[in-house]
């Protein structure tokens, strides 16, 4: 394991009561890089990425086994306070999930939680988050708005804003441009390639392009187990598994 | 295509339009019962309906009265320009009467005015032997009886026991020399302590049941593991809303009571039907501020914990406010079922009409009020209606605040 691992994945495995969704995932994910995974429906791969920030919790029944280590440290261990892991593994939802309250209290509800109360300090996070996200110029004029004024792709932008403004080192994002048109779809990849310099993106995606498009690593999921993962250009133009060559030219899934 | 043969059609159309009829028919007897209910109750009530009834004393106050000696005498006294027309004034002794309805529909005669120098303005207690106590009669006084003598010093008596109109009555004392005894009595019979009851009693329950309803939801619908133990306690819950209200009101008087003597209760008292009223809410305010959350989408708790907040953060400052259009819905059925209950209230707030009610004085609801008109030696089925009114218009009135606010919460952020 070397410097530029931010996540290291050793025998995962991941059953839902008696059904086992993960088998044995084995992978080491870089820092500030994108990193796609890809694959047919019900194939682990946002299940995977709900491992990561430990959000599998919540499920009742869901069992995990192996070894998430980041940044060297064990995330299930007594040590990592589950707490603590999401405010440095911040995440992105398919469909846009804003809070019913204003645009401003949206992005400040994470630093408010951790007991910054200082209105400074949350004006000054809410406009850099904002304007990391690409949205502070259309909205720095109706802050105090429900955030459910917004269009969906802003509101999308919005969510990716409240998760940069708890300063995260890795942004996971669960499919989020399968909700929205092209052109918002393009504003939202062109902003993950501006926050690659600052964060780790690890995005799932049904879209191909979108994978090609803006990652520099891909992962291959099937039926629970990660068939392929190398570079993006790799895996598209000589995959060395004949399924992920089958998946990418569409001859299933 | 299928032929269909032309005499199954026309039964099946036949069977169609039945089902349809009684479809309409169900629903449109709901409707019917509603307003039924209305007219009947406006058509009996309505007459009996006024401001006295809402602010006045339910309890008649009883003057037994002699005028002081050194004013009883007639005089010449001038009616005031603006007295009402259909008043009938005694310029012998300053003072004018008027017909009206007491609230049975009696024909009683009210003192409409007092002149300031007449002899009714000074007049001594005669109930109180070993004090003088000096007052004079007010407008608005019902004139049960004043007996008189003539010149002849020969005793009358006057006044509504007489059956008079204030004619009769106005001839009568312009034939009097001496004002021997009066008796007025106040008319009583409003409800203004039964409002004020029924205020203090949804307060005081509401205040108790709220916290501990919505905290024991947010246990059972967050915290808790779903298993057999909150089934348990889940369906010990529904049992509890289908316990009649008559067993919680045995169970006030004798759990709770011991309570309320902490706070120096003596008699049942209005707390004591708070806290029983507050064991009767729960059930419905936990089954509605739990329908509340479990509306509230996953995706607020996911994003709320996917930004490092911890659980009890996420449910107040995420999933509550969220949930509240429902809790809403909760306290309106609350207030609702507080209005409505009465033999709960009967063994815990006893059914003595109290006119200037506290909490740990007895007093009704205005339900209990009803009971107790209507179980009174003479019921008096106008003055029940009349209150069934005032119910009714409270609830509407809460209806419609409880929609318009949740309707007002929803669209400030949805």
């Amino acid at each position: 394991m070397n410097a530029e691992t931010i996540f290291h994945v050793d025998h995962l495995d991941l059953f839902y009561g008696d059904k086992q969704a993960l088998k044995q995932i084995k992978m080491d994910i870089k820092r500030n890089k994108i990193t796609a995974l890809i694959g047919p429906s019900g194939c682990g791969k946002s299940t995977f990425l709900r491992c990561l920030n430990r959000m599998n919790d919540l499920v009742d029944g869901c069992k995990v086994s192996g070894t998430i280590e980041l940044d060297g440290n064990d995330i299930h261990s007594t040590q990592m306070n589950v707490v603590d892991l999401r405010t440095k593994v911040g995440m992105v939802f398919q469909k846009a999930n804003p809070f019913p309250m204003s645009i401003y209290d949206n992005i400040a509800y994470g630093p408010r939680c951790q007991g910054i109360k200082s209105k400074k300090i949350l004006d000054e996070i809410v406009e850099q988050s904002l304007t990391k996200a690409a949205l502070w110029e259309e909205v720095k004029d109706r802050l105090q708005e429900s955030a459910f004024g917004l269009s969906g792709g802003q509101q999308q932008r919005l969510c990716i804003a409240r998760a940069i403004a708890m300063e995260p080192e890795v942004i996971l994002m669960d499919e989020p441009t399968s909700a929205l048109d092209p052109i918002s779809t393009s504003k939202i990849e062109e902003m993950a390639m501006e926050l690659k310099k600052d964060y780790t993106i690890i995005i799932v995606t049904h879209n191909m392009q979108q994978a090609a498009r803006v990652s520099d690593e891909t992962a291959f999921f099937l039926m629970g187990e990660m068939v392929e993962f190398d570079e993006t250009k790799k895996i598209f133009q000589q995959p060395s598994d004949k399924r992920t060559e089958d998946y990418i030219t569409g001859r299933f899934g | 295509m299928m032929q269909v043969n032309a005499a199954v059609k026309k039964k099946r159309k036949i069977k169609d339009a039945c089902l349809n009829a009684i479809t309409y028919l169900s629903s449109g007897l709901g409707a019917f019962i509603l307003i039924a209910i209305f007219v009947f109750i406006f058509s009996k009530g309505f007459s009996s309906l006024g401001f006295d009834l809402l602010k006045g004393n339910y309890w008649s106050n009883n003057y037994l009265v002699s005028v002081e000696e050194s004013y009883n005498q007639a005089g010449n006294y001038q009616a005031p320009a603006d007295l009402n027309e259909g008043a009938a004034f005694s310029s012998k002794w300053g003072i004018a009467f008027v017909d009206a309805q007491d609230q049975n529909k009696d024909n009683v005669i009210l003192i409409e005015y007092v002149d300031e120098a007449s002899p009714f303005a000074r007049l001594l207690d005669d109930s109180i032997k070993d004090k003088q106590v000096t007052l004079s009669a007010e407008s608005g006084f019902q004139v049960e009886r004043i007996s008189y003598q003539d010149e002849n010093g020969i005793t009358y008596t006057a006044g509504n026991i007489m059956s008079q109109n204030a004619k009769e009555l106005c001839e009568a004392l312009d034939q009097a020399d001496v004002i021997e005894q009066a008796y007025f009595k106040t008319p009583g019979g409003g409800i203004r302590g039964s409002i004020l009851s029924t205020l203090y009693l949804i307060l005081v329950s509401l205040l108790i049941a709220l916290p501990l309803g919505i905290a024991a939801a947010i246990y059972l619908h967050e915290y808790a593991k779903q298993n057999k133990v909150t089934a348990l306690i889940r369906s010990a819950i529904d049992m509890l809303t289908g316990v009649p209200s008559i067993i919680f009101g045995l169970m006030g008087v004798t759990v709770l009571f011991p309570v309320t003597q902490l706070f120096g209760a003596t008699t049942t008292n209005i707390l004591l039907g708070a806290f029983t009223m507050a064991v009767i809410l729960l059930p419905t305010i936990i089954r509605s501020t739990e329908e509340a959350l479990i509306v509230v989408p996953k995706s607020m708790r996911d994003a709320s914990l996917s930004l490092g907040a911890n659980q009890s953060q996420t449910i107040f400052k995420v999933v509550l406010p969220c949930a509240i259009p429902g809790i809403l819905t909760g306290v309106m059925l609350s207030i609702g079922r507080v209005i409505g209950e009465s033999a709960a209230l009967i063994y815990t707030m006893g059914t003595y009409v109290n006119d200037a009610p506290h909490l740990l004085s007895q007093g009704t609801s205005l339900a209990v009020h009803i009971y107790n008109i209507m179980s009174s030696e003479q019921p008096n089925f106008e003055l029940a209606s009349a209150i069934s009114i005032v119910i009714l218009i409270f609830v509407l009135i809460l209806n419609i605040t409880v929609k318009l606010l949740s309707k007002k919460l929803n669209k400030a952020w949805y």
